[in-house]
């Protein structure tokens, strides 16, 4: 095996190792410098022809016995006397590790609390997800720096400010019961969501889609789904991130202008991601416990299921975006209904439903590009001049508005 | 003598791997599908989606019980097969050596009994292969 395949290794373990550790020493950072302690281990222990039966067990015991190591250092410097600072641990002792860690049961909870930490709703959105990028997925400072387009002494900052506020807010993690648990999922599942989107629709910058955040999202949500098969949410979001993600080769044309679902190219949609969706959704609706990422699953897959824009059931995805609207609530998913609407009531209608949505949504660049489409197909070309111009203002990405200045130019404004 | 070529690996190992690495794996499998179909042999390939998309199916006395997820929680997987139709075990393991085998591993099982049929549902994942 070429030696950088024992890094695959390392990273395809990473975030069970991770877990393990973290519930060992109750410290984030403390896990992320054992793991980092471990895999130097590894790298000098393991040949390519001998790996350890169990990488991750093997992993979890040199971690371990790497924490437990810098603990006792750091007292002997602090002149502590070690019982003191001895940690408290609540898992099991390192011999049993090796048997324990064959347990699935473990890892669930192990990976459940170290998720549930890193996306924790004390932190901020963009801390959830660059926490979450740096210690489960395992990008380094710079990858996360680079995907977000701020300096990597930026990243480094906002990643050491989410650590601090984690200790500061001295959570005590508890062991949840059976509905805690389906609520932490679903905090969880929202955050990785975050991370797809961010890279899906990219709030900043000059790029429409960064790939290297949708795809740790699917790794995270991919290993979620292995962990957690039977709660809907996390099929539901999976299927959600492989349906969007396999349009983003027709989501862009080659100069980088954006290519709205109406105008792409259905034959650049990749059918793999589409099938395994689908089904992933699929299996989910059958646990009878719809929620708001299998519901937008289920509109990416009505639109993945049309041979052409003209052929979209708009009927159903109505009736979707409706009991979106029940479970989540929201003006944008009110903005995108009436988006729907219009193919089904037209415009005058649609354009009336819209009023409701001006004081919410008025710092949205969308609200008022949709805004602009519906004037401009009702002839009000000043109007829809105005409200594409608003738009113009608000939009944050180049793409946005290239996409917007386009629209300008269809109305000859 | 029809032989089943059984892959089994870790879906985290997979997932972790990167595109360079991924084109490795795919340029084995292209190997075997070439000598495999040079000499004949290639039967069928499947790939397997991931266990997440798995259901289990069993019964609790008269009642039919289906389980979110693959039937056993392992550290691999089994994620696809080949059929292949050797003239005997030797050219099977030969065959087979060709596939990657850096990591997870291959089992051979001779086919006791083989029926396929047209397919109706499938063609978003059927590649015709004449």
């Amino acid at each position: 095996m070429p030696s950088a395949w024992l890094s695959t290794h390392l990273r395809a373990a990473r975030p069970r190792v991770i877990a393990a550790l973290n519930r060992a020493f109750g410290d984030i950072d403390l896990a992320e410098d054992a793991f980092q302690e471990a895999s130097l281990r590894a790298l000098r222990a393991w040949r390519p022809e001998a790996l350890p039966g169990d990488p991750v067990a093997w992993l979890i015991v040199a971690g371990r016995n790497a924490g437990i190591d810098a603990i006792r250092r750091k007292s002997r410097e602090t002149l502590s006397p070690p019982d003191e600072i001895e940690p408290a641990f609540d898992g099991p002792h390192p011999e049993e590790l090796l048997s324990e860690t064959l347990d699935q049961a473990v890892y669930r909870d192990d990976i459940l609390r170290l998720l549930f930490t890193c996306c924790h709703p004390v932190l901020r959105r963009d801390q959830q997800i660059a926490l979450a990028l740096k210690v489960v997925a395992g990008l380094s400072v710079d990858e996360i720096a680079r995907a977000f387009l701020v300096q990597p002494k930026t990243m480094e900052q906002r990643i050491t400010r989410a650590k601090k506020r984690l200790r500061a807010a001295r959570l005590s993690y508890e062991e949840p019961d059976g509905p805690g648990r389906a609520q932490r999922l679903s905090a969880v599942a929202n955050a990785v969501y975050l991370v797809f989107n961010e890279g899906y629709s990219a709030s900043q910058g000059p790029e429409l889609i960064r790939e290297t955040l949708c795809e740790e999202a699917i790794r995270l949500a991919r290993l979620l789904v292995r962990l957690f098969p039977e709660e809907p949410e996390l099929r539901g979001l999976l299927a959600l991130c492989l349906i969007q993600h396999s349009r983003r080769r027709a989501r862009l044309t080659g100069c980088g202008r954006a290519v709205t679902l109406e105008d792409q190219d259905r034959t650049l949609w990749e059918r793999i991601p589409i099938a395994e969706g689908t089904i992933l959704l699929e299996a989910a609706l059958r646990a009878g416990r719809p929620g708001p990422l299998q519901i937008e699953a289920a509109i990416a897959a009505t639109h993945a299921r049309a041979a052409t824009y003209e052929a979209t059931d708009w009927h159903e995805i109505d009736r979707l975006y409706h009991a979106l609207e029940h479970i989540r609530p929201s003006p944008v998913v009110a903005l995108n209904r009436a988006v729907v609407q219009a193919k089904l009531d037209g415009i005058p209608a649609a354009l009336a439903r819209l009023d409701h949505l001006s004081t919410p949504l008025a710092r949205y660049a969308g609200y008022h590009t949709v805004r602009g489409s519906f004037l401009a197909e009702l002839g009000r070309a000043r109007e829809a001049q105005e409200a594409y111009e608003t738009g113009l203002e608000l939009a944050g990405t180049e793409v946005e508005r290239a996409f917007i200045r386009g629209k300008l130019g269809e109305i000859g404004a | 003598m029809l032989f089943s070529v059984l892959i089994y690996s870790s879906e985290d190992f997979i997932d972790a791997l990167t595109p360079e690495e991924h084109a490795l794996l795919l340029k084995k499998h292209g190997a075997f599908h070439d000598h495999t179909k040079t000499n004949r042999t290639f039967a069928a390939a499947a790939k397997l989606m991931s266990t997440g998309t798995a259901m289990t199916v069993t019964k609790d006395s008269d009642d039919f019980v289906v389980t979110d997820g693959p039937f056993a929680e392992t550290k691999e997987q089994f994620m696809g097969f080949y059929l292949i139709d050797c003239a005997n075990l030797d050219d099977a393991i030969e065959a087979v050596k060709l596939l990657p085998l850096d990591h997870g591993r291959i089992e051979i099982r001779p086919i006791e009994f083989f029926e396929g049929a047209e397919f109706k549902n499938a063609e978003r994942v059927v590649i015709d292969a004449s």
